[in-house]
């Protein structure tokens, strides 16, 4: 390679810049857990109309943030945002017991989709700071998550309230980033 | 427990391929890096699992912080049962519920023709598939879906959402029961931070409209009575008069009679609540209407752009803690608020429009100022 090249990665590149996707059913807390992520105020979060995002340096990377809005209604507009995601994040609340078949339906469809094909997933197991919430294992078997076989993924405990298990899965983000299934 | 994972048949495109998705039609390699996990921090490259709090802490009986299937039936929480702790509640048929504390969150599911009462919930309040209930919440965020027939007296520190919801009517929080201040603070709300009266819709319907606001003068014992007396709660004192709100009454979007506003703020300090509680005694006194109210921290760039001329000495004074403002409402309310700032407030760090020229600009400055920091 010429040194003028060399200069030019160099300096181009110094943080890598990754796009990650943050879906999951309204009331879930993706929002809450954006916040979390760029260090921000949570206490006064209002709910998600359209989608709002954060860039966040982490370890070395700089991450692109997308909080899509996760009402029923507006969830067809979420393959606006499949393109060039490099990372998904699924945020599931775990003590919403009521509606665990309707986030397994969401998420199963999400993982058959074309765009999103490879993409490594991040599930966080949220809420995990309220009494009913179920353990993130309980929520892996009922999503059958052993069975996903065509990308990396991992299930990861929280609370995005009181940031406990947060950085934990980004750390596995951080780490899985370049391991996108081709 | 059984797997709740959903069914292919239930899939939108009825073209995939009918093989649930386990993955294999999809691969296009068909060696998987072993490095998925099943449990937490089970990869092989790591220590023991880690533990969080919620391995550590004392398991409860979820069924202790639910309502399930009851009829006909008082129930609810007494003031410090709960303390904080999530609450659900489900599948109650006419019941008159009252949770006379404050929670983490709350979700409301299957409930038909109930009277409601909830607590300062630190985080969301959610109704899911409810029909002909009359309530009384405060929340920091409102969300309902497939709901009918709700008649909500709220105090919200966010936008209330709707969805696929009708015949939604909406009024402000009006309750007193002598704890209720308490929980307000436990609960990390503000009596000050009440957007109750504008609604998002994610569903509307052309032609119709989804949700409306109550009369002024409904009555909210006739929509949520007071408990049997012969129950649980007969020792906690409630009133629901509209002096007694710990939430003070706001008009929010109704219409107002006169022109003129008037934007009266104080600055932090030992008894700003109770300050701006006897202002707005006085002024409903004297006739006026209270418009709408927001406590919100300050910085000192933002003096200037939302108090302009007068911004020099109050540019300290917003670093002592959140402001508490005020619109009020009427013909003469500048001149009013004025005078009793004088004669009542003498001394107290506050801030009133100059003159009723200028007022309506105090007012939307410091208005699109608050919602424009306490959006994200």
């Amino acid at each position: 390679m010429g040194l003028l090249s060399i200069l030019r990665k160099l300096k181009s590149a110094p943080d890598q810049e990754i796009r990650i996707l943050l879906l999951g059913l309204d009331n879930g807390g993706k929002t809450t857990l954006l916040k979390q992520l760029a260090s921000e105020d949570i206490s006064h979060i209002t709910p998600t109309q359209g989608f709002n995002i954060k860039s966040v340096q982490s370890q070395g990377f700089k991450l692109n943030v997308w909080d899509i809005g996760g009402q029923r209604k507006i969830r067809p507009y979420w393959r606006n945002y499949f393109e060039n995601t490099d990372m998904l994040i699924y945020v599931i609340d775990s003590a919403d017991r009521k509606r665990f078949e309707e986030t397994g339906q969401e998420l199963s469809e999400l993982l058959d989709e074309e765009k999103l094909s490879g993409v490594p997933v991040l599930i966080f197991a949220n809420k995990q700071d309220l009494l009913t919430a179920a353990p993130a294992s309980e929520i892996a078997e009922g999503l059958n998550l052993h069975t996903i076989r065509d990308r990396i993924w991992q299930i990861q405990s929280c609370s995005a309230l009181t940031g406990e298990g947060v950085q934990d899965g980004m750390n596995w983000v951080c780490k899985n980033i370049t391991a996108k299934k081709k | 427990m059984g797997c709740f994972f959903s069914k292919k048949s239930r899939r939108k495109s009825p073209n995939k391929d009918s093989a649930l998705p386990t993955g294999d039609e999809s691969a296009t390699g068909n060696d998987l890096p072993e490095t998925n996990n099943t449990a937490l921090g089970s990869n092989s490259n790591q220590e023991a699992p880690k533990q969080y709090s919620w391995d550590k802490r004392e398991k409860v009986d979820p069924k202790d912080f639910m309502l399930t299937g009851l009829k006909n039936e008082t129930v609810g929480r007494l003031p410090g049962k709960l303390n904080g702790q999530q609450f659900v509640i489900q599948d109650c048929e006419n019941c008159n519920i009252y949770v006379f504390d404050h929670s983490a969150t709350i979700t409301i599911d299957d409930c038909v023709n109930c009277r409601i009462m909830l607590g300062p919930v630190k985080g969301s309040v959610f109704f899911r598939d409810c029909k002909d209930i009359k309530c009384v919440v405060a929340c920091q965020q409102f969300r309902t879906r497939d709901c009918k027939k709700m008649d909500v007296f709220l105090c919200c520190a966010t936008q209330p959402i709707i969805e696929s919801s009708t015949g939604m009517k909406f009024g402000c929080f009006q309750y007193y029961y002598p704890e209720l201040a308490f929980h307000f603070k436990d609960a990390g709300l503000s009596i000050f931070n009440n957007n109750w009266s504008n609604i998002h819709d994610f569903t509307p319907v052309s032609g119709e409209t989804n949700w409306s606001l109550l009369p002024e003068d409904a009555v909210v014992q006739e929509h949520v009575p007071l408990p049997d007396p012969e129950s649980e709660f007969k020792s906690v004192r409630i009133s629901s008069e509209a002096s007694r709100s710990i939430v003070p009454i706001t008009k929010g979007g109704r219409r107002t009679e006169s022109e003129e506003s008037c934007l009266f703020v104080f600055f932090s300090g030992d008894y700003t609540t109770a300050n701006a509680r006897k202002l707005i005694d006085e002024v409903t006194t004297k006739g006026f209407v209270l418009i709408q109210t927001k406590e919100v921290s300050m910085r000192p760039e933002d003096v200037n752009r939302v108090f302009q001329n007068n911004a020099e000495s109050l540019t300290e004074w917003i670093t002592k803690g959140p402001v508490v403002a005020l619109e009020l409402n009427g013909d003469g309310v500048v001149e009013a608020c004025r005078s009793i700032a004088n004669e009542v407030f003498n001394g107290t760090k506050v801030f009133v429009s100059e003159s009723k020229h200028t007022s309506s600009r105090d007012v939307d400055n410091f208005f699109n100022f608050a919602d424009m920091q306490m959006g994200l």
